[in-house]
């Protein structure tokens, strides 16, 4: 009789309770104890899974790949500062149905592993990006279900967002750890409470397989402002900021009447990337004129790879504005 | 965790796991207060009692397979006259396989039948009164629907492990098509064996660096292409008959073909996170998908749901976060078929 009830008040609760509340009430009992318990939780999970895994999405790097979560209807995404990997670069996010769109990252906490990236494309369905809330109220407690989404091993359109439900087994000021295994790929992904709504991004995994910690939301939440007006916050361990004079752009000049000649293009530079040419005449750097190789020499020895340069230049008579990123030296 | 395939970045491996480890050391003690106990975490004993009535259902149904003592795998009984399925590439060339079932042990367990295409080895033991799995009418289940496995495992009672279904049914293609596993020499107008991969088929069969591998089924071969383009017919797990030249002698020897990617040598960094992952997880030609943790040696068990239906069959630990398992359409053909092939 007494099972029965339980049972009967569970089903009734489920029913009546705003889903906000779902995961409060499935997080109150220490470990579910009935098959009713599980179901609510199996529940909770199957109606946050559809909006969650529209807003997860893949990065790509070049170089590997990671996940990230979108959190404004304009493409705001939150991911993992070693996933980011700097300010300003240019990278891929790629949406659940495959489609690619340019991505530009902002600001990053190097010491917690938080980074903001902006996607720059329009949405191609038009409209909206998919998104989901961002839980600001850090209520979320040791023992409460969660789940994780990310694209484990890189973007598989086959077999989609993978999840993985778990419980919140640690926590402390800058890492939540929880026992649901997670995987290269899956860094910078999000993790949501029952309810669906974020509480952390994915970050580092220990030796044993129960061992994955998360950034919490609190994090990002504390440095919000400097992350969206693309700062570098702190040095190491998850990201480091190139030095001064590890820029590279890739051509030899020649000082001529009125500015530097270039003189050779090298392969595969940034140079070559952006279109600049053997017998362009270069007038400025950044606004800065152009008068001696030992000038432009000493303008580059001030930046850093992933810099933005503008050059004005002359080409066949006319006058043109090349932009381009430093590569690396 | 550092990103998949990242090499050339300018925060190396070596140093990102130096720190990382810093990072885990302080984390280890700065946490002590703050951590939930072991009992109530996802696979601790409070969480998982919720799922006795599944447990039961292991207890009867999932067989524990050994080599000797050690666990090398489980298996589903398939009948009450002792016939069980398993991961075939776990129990090949093992020739004393013991079985348990429930809490009976059964010695000089056979393998009677196998398929190469689903790695599944079918075993028979002298029992006759078994309790077979009951099939679930079909996989079709959505992504987060829970389902029980066996867990760890005593010489009386199997316990278990609760996860989600974890992401989409499909097929998982072989990585990197069928190999012998060796090395050839390119500046010979013959196939001479440079090196034998670890772990691949070619190295199980006894290849040895000098060999001269001079036809395959059957048909002559004298160059790369040549061979390529035989194997290409076949799969990873196919055993193919090679002839060979070893110091003027001839020698027939019979190679189970390797998928190119699981070859030892290409072990990525996912794979070092990943701990104790199945030989064979690739090539199937369709999976579902679930997120319970495990090693190599859990693999070939039963999953069932929480009616106690069996819903598919643990095929592959593929990695960190991803368990494989044979879909219960596919796996009840299989069990049939075996089955009738074995009673002929």
């Amino acid at each position: 009789m007494r099972r029965l009830l339980t049972s009967l008040s569970l089903g009734f609760a489920v029913a009546l309770i705003p889903a906000s509340l779902l995961a409060f009430s499935l997080n109150a009992k220490k470990a579910p104890e009935s098959a009713e318990d599980l179901m609510m939780i199996q529940e909770a999970l199957q109606a946050a899974l559809p909006k969650a895994k529209a807003a997860t999405i893949g990065i790509d790097l070049g170089d590997g790949s990671g996940s990230g979560v979108i959190v404004s209807k304009d493409g705001l995404v939150m991911t993992a500062a070693h996933v980011s990997g700097g300010v300003g670069k240019d990278v891929e996010v790629v949406m659940p149905d495959g489609s690619k769109l340019k991505a530009e990252t902002l600001g990053l906490m190097a010491e917690t592993d938080a980074a903001l990236i902006q996607i720059t494309e329009e949405n191609p369905d038009g409209g909206d990006f998919p998104f989901v809330e961002v839980n600001k109220t850090d209520e979320a407690k040791l023992g409460d279900w969660i789940f994780s989404l990310g694209h484990s091993g890189g973007f598989d359109k086959e077999r989609g967002v993978v999840v993985r439900l778990a419980r919140l087994v640690r926590m402390a000021n800058t890492t939540i750890q929880t026992d649901g295994t997670l995987i290269g790929g899956d860094s910078g992904g999000p993790l949501f409470d029952m309810d669906g709504r974020l509480i952390g991004i994915h970050s580092r995994v220990g030796q044993r397989l129960p061992v994955n910690m998360h950034v919490p939301v609190r994090v990002f939440l504390d440095s919000w402002d400097k992350m969206l007006k693309s700062e570098f916050v702190g040095e190491g361990p998850f990201a480091k900021q190139e030095k001064k004079g590890s820029g590279f752009l890739g051509v030899a000049t020649k000082g001529v009447e009125g500015g530097l000649e270039i003189t050779k293009v090298g392969k595969k530079t940034p140079a070559e990337e952006a279109g600049l040419k053997e017998g362009d005449l270069l007038h400025t750097f950044n606004g800065e004129k152009l008068e001696t190789r030992d000038g432009m020499k000493a303008l580059l020895a001030e930046m850093a790879a992933g810099d933005k340069l503008a050059l004005e230049i002359t080409r066949d008579g006319k006058d043109e504005t090349i932009e381009l990123k430093l590569g690396k030296r | 965790m550092e990103k998949m395939k990242r090499s050339n970045s300018s925060l190396g491996s070596a140093e990102f796991l130096t720190r990382l480890l810093a990072a885990l050391l302080c984390f280890g003690t700065a946490f002590s207060q703050q951590s939930l106990e072991t009992d109530f975490r996802t696979t601790g004993a409070r969480v998982v009692a919720v799922f006795e009535p599944q447990r039961q259902v292991i207890q009867q149904s999932s067989a524990v397979i050994y080599q000797g003592r050690k666990e090398i795998a489980y298996g589903v009984v398939v009948s009450a006259d002792g016939y069980i399925l398993t991961k075939a590439s776990e129990v090949e060339e093992v020739s004393n396989i013991v079985v348990r079932v429930d809490k009976k042990l059964f010695k000089d367990a056979k393998v009677v039948v196998t398929d190469a295409n689903w790695d599944v080895a079918l075993l028979k033991v002298d029992a006759t009164e078994l309790v077979p799995v009951i099939y679930a009418s079909d996989s079709k289940l959505d992504q987060g629907t829970w389902v029980v496995v066996n867990g760890v495992t005593s010489r009386t009672r199997r316990r278990v492990l609760g996860g989600v279904i974890s992401a989409k049914a499909r097929e998982i293609p072989a990585a990197g098509g069928p190999a012998l596993g060796v090395q050839l020499k390119t500046d010979e107008d013959r196939l001479e064996v440079q090196a034998v991969s670890e772990g691949s088929g070619a190295e199980e069969a006894g290849m040895k660096e000098g060999d001269v591998i001079t036809s395959v089924e059957g048909k002559k071969v004298k160059e790369i292409k040549a061979l390529v383009e035989l194997l290409k017919e076949k799969k990873a797990g196919d055993v193919v008959k090679v002839s060979l030249k070893r110091d003027g002698k001839k020698i027939e020897l019979d190679v189970k073909l390797s998928a190119k990617g699981e070859l030892f040598a290409n072990k990525s960094r996912n794979d070092q996170m990943s701990g104790d992952y199945s030989k064979r997880r690739s090539g199937f030609p369709r999976v579902i998908q679930h997120d319970i943790l495990g090693a190599s040696e859990t693999m070939g068990g039963p999953v069932i749901d929480l009616e106690g239906r069996v819903v598919g069959m643990n095929i592959a630990r593929a990695n960190r976060a991803e368990t494989f398992a044979i879909p219960v359409e596919e796996l009840k053909n299989l069990a049939e078929g075996m089955v009738a092939q074995a009673r002929k």
